[in-house]
């Protein structure tokens, strides 16, 4: 039985779909993660299921009940904007409790001062939000959408702003509360890295429609189309004619053939230790080198193909630009698309 | 660097003596005795002051005027407040409606305005032709380009169209939203604008005179009338509502700058007790000039 469903859902603006006929289920307790580039419906996914906007077609569902037309303050959910949108003119504790307030709750002060615990603000009760850091802010609105006990938790970007050395503590923040809370998450994001590490399921979007959804492994491993190679690992995508012509091999199906950076090989001219049946040897030459972090990128040429190789950072093994290498491609690490 | 500090110093310094002389001079002038062939008066006064705090036309046309203003800014602030709120918040296409609406008032001398409204108005089924009634009209609409500014500002400033979101999804309804989350933020937004319109209003004589006339003798009206018979006396009014308007302005300035420090949740209640306090001085003035 799924917690979440959202069944057909269509959204346009004007003339432009912004929603095209969107189906996602989630379970109980998920993290779900919409992924995908700018301007492919993801806050607008996200601001219809928390009732900030209409819908043209299709019903939203949260625990078995019906909530497409129910106002946003009927809905329980809560969520946390990119900008936070705190309350300049009320302090922390008031901030946290301003929801608690609203539904007339009991216990309020223990309920705040238990949620300021678990987000790790002690101290900062009086403050006002322009007196806090980027963190502390994403802090005190998750704390203030979480103290309502909503059933979903919408998250739209609440990191992008962040550096990232806060931006990976705060992830790894986020996610410990939520498994402790059990609470039913949906998460956007266009950070395919932030995506991978925090989610149990990920939802491709591009251009209004889900292209692909599954575990981060599967998404990575399997992607369905060159959209998805291209925008979660940095395939080396190629049409497969030209493709053909590249490996000298004539037997190959598909259209186009997609390979990750970090399956290929790259060896100095003249030594012979993979065994040709099951990969693929080319000859070619270092056009650029880059580092990041422990990851070093090359960037290599041949037949005038270009592709990126990714090798983990052995010390003293850098190719340098203009070196003629052989690539060694793994044939059971192409997709064929 | 140094000298270009100190240009900077004089320019400014050449600006406030450019805006503060014809000041200093009808503060000389409404407490002068003599004053003919000397730069500084040859004596000096309090007569003009005393004979202003005698007359009664001056009090009743001083009250009549702070009537007018305080129902047209009250006015101002009850319509345009909503309006704004619900057009930016909800109806953005309307947008550039309003802001056209409320920049046509530059567009319209008073005096054309004036003459319009009296033809208008004068064998019009709603008989408010030569009232105060149709004045305060016609301020409500001269002041509406400071009222939409100041207002619409305010909320761009505080991205009032997310807070009201983010207060609805915690349970809030709209008007719970605007009264807990918008308005407290933009109070001194129309605080300023207030300001603004109240100054700009002690000082209209064209829609007045023309509406009204002597009829409702206004402030400036009297002080029209006063013209021809002592300069000393006009200087003294003058100078007598730049103090209230000064007065006015300081406290406001004085109160949003203490909220841009400390933007304590007391911040609402201290602009009620400074509302209440001015409303206190201003009896109190008043019983005092009366008695
Ligand atoms: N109020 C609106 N009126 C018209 N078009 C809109 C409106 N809001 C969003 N859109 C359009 O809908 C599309 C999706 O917008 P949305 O904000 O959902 O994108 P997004 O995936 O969240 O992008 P980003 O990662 O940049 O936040 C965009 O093409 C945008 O131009
Ligand atoms: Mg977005």
């Amino acid at each position: 039985m799924s917690y979440v469903t959202i069944d057909q859902v269509t959204k346009k603006y004007e003339n432009q779909v912004v929603l095209n006929d969107i189906s996602i289920t989630l379970n109980k307790g998920e993290f779900a993660t919409l992924l995908g580039q700018s301007g492919c419906g993801k806050s607008t996914l996200l601001r219809s299921i928390a009732g900030l906007e209409d819908v043209d077609a299709g019903r939203i569902l949260i625990d078995g009940k019906d909530i497409t037309n129910l106002s946003p303050r009927q809905r329980e959910v809560g969520m946390v904007f990119q900008s936070y949108a705190l309350f300049p003119n009320m302090n922390v504790f008031d901030n946290i409790a301003y929801g608690l307030k609203m539904k007339k709750v009991k216990n309020i002060k223990s309920k705040v001062a238990k949620m300021i615990e678990m987000v790790d603000l002690a101290g900062k009760e009086e403050s006002y939000p322009h007196q806090l850091s980027g963190g502390q802010q994403q802090r005190v609105a998750l704390a203030r959408a979480l103290v309502i006990e909503p059933k979903v938790l919408l998250l739209d970007e609440p990191l992008s702003a962040l550096d990232a050395k806060i931006r990976k503590s705060l992830q790894k923040e986020l996610k410990r509360i939520q498994k402790e809370l059990n609470i039913t998450t949906i998460f956007v994001t266009h950070d395919q890295e932030e995506a991978m590490t925090m989610s149990d399921r990920i939802f491709v979007m591009n251009k209004g429609n889900v292209v692909q959804s599954g575990s981060p492994t599967e998404i990575y491993t399997t992607p369905v189309n060159t959209f998805v190679a291209n925008f979660i690992g940095n395939y080396n995508v190629f049409k497969m004619d030209t493709f053909r012509k590249l490996v000298r091999s004539t037997e190959l199906k598909g259209d186009e053939v997609a390979f990750r950076p970090e399956v290929l090989k790259l060896l100095p001219i003249g030594e012979e230790s993979q065994d040709l049946q099951e990969n693929w040897r080319l000859k070619g030459i270092i056009k650029d080198v880059s580092m990041t972090g422990n990851i070093l990128r090359y960037e290599v040429e041949s037949e005038d193909f270009s592709f990126h190789v990714d090798d983990l950072h052995h010390r003293g093994a850098i190719f340098d630009q203009g070196t003629h290498i052989q690539i060694i491609l793994p044939k059971k690490e192409c997709l064929f698309l | 660097m140094k000298s270009l500090l100190s240009f900077h110093k004089a320019l400014v310094g050449l600006l406030v003596i450019y805006l503060l002389i014809p000041l200093i001079g009808t503060f000389l002038f409404s407490i002068a005795g003599k004053w003919d062939h000397t730069i500084l008066p040859e004596s000096y006064t309090m007569k003009w002051y005393i004979e202003l705090f005698q007359d009664e036309r001056f009090f009743d046309a001083f009250q009549r005027t702070l009537f007018l203003i305080v129902m047209s800014v009250g006015l101002s602030i009850v319509i345009m407040l909503p309006t704004i709120f619900i057009i930016t918040v909800y109806f953005s296409k309307w947008e550039r409606l309003l802001q056209a609406a409320a920049m046509l008032p530059y567009g319209i001398p008073p005096i054309v305005g004036a003459v319009g409204l009296i033809k208008l108005y004068s064998n019009s089924l709603i008989p408010i032709a030569g009232t105060p009634w149709i004045l305060i009209g016609a301020y409500f609409i001269t002041i509406l380009p400071f009222m939409y500014q100041g207002i619409r500002n305010s909320l761009r400033t505080i991205n009032a169209v997310q807070l009201v979101d983010a207060a609805e999804l915690l349970g809030a309804t709209k008007f719970q939203a605007f009264r807990t989350v918008v308005f407290p933020n933009i109070i001194s937004g129309i605080l300023v604008s207030t300001l603004l319109s109240v100054a700009l209003l002690f000082s209209e004589f064209a829609l007045a005179n023309l509406l009204v006339g002597g009829r409702f003798e206004t402030l400036q009206i009297f002080l029209a009338d006063k013209l021809n018979s002592s300069g000393h006396l006009t200087s003294a009014i003058v100078i007598t509502y730049y103090s209230v308007i000064l007065l006015l302005t300081g406290t406001v300035l004085k109160l949003t700058f203490k909220n841009e420090k400390n933007p304590a949740g007391k911040k609402k209640n201290r602009v009620l007790s400074l509302l209440r306090k001015q409303s206190r001085d201003k009896k109190f003035a008043l019983e005092g000039e009366n008695s």
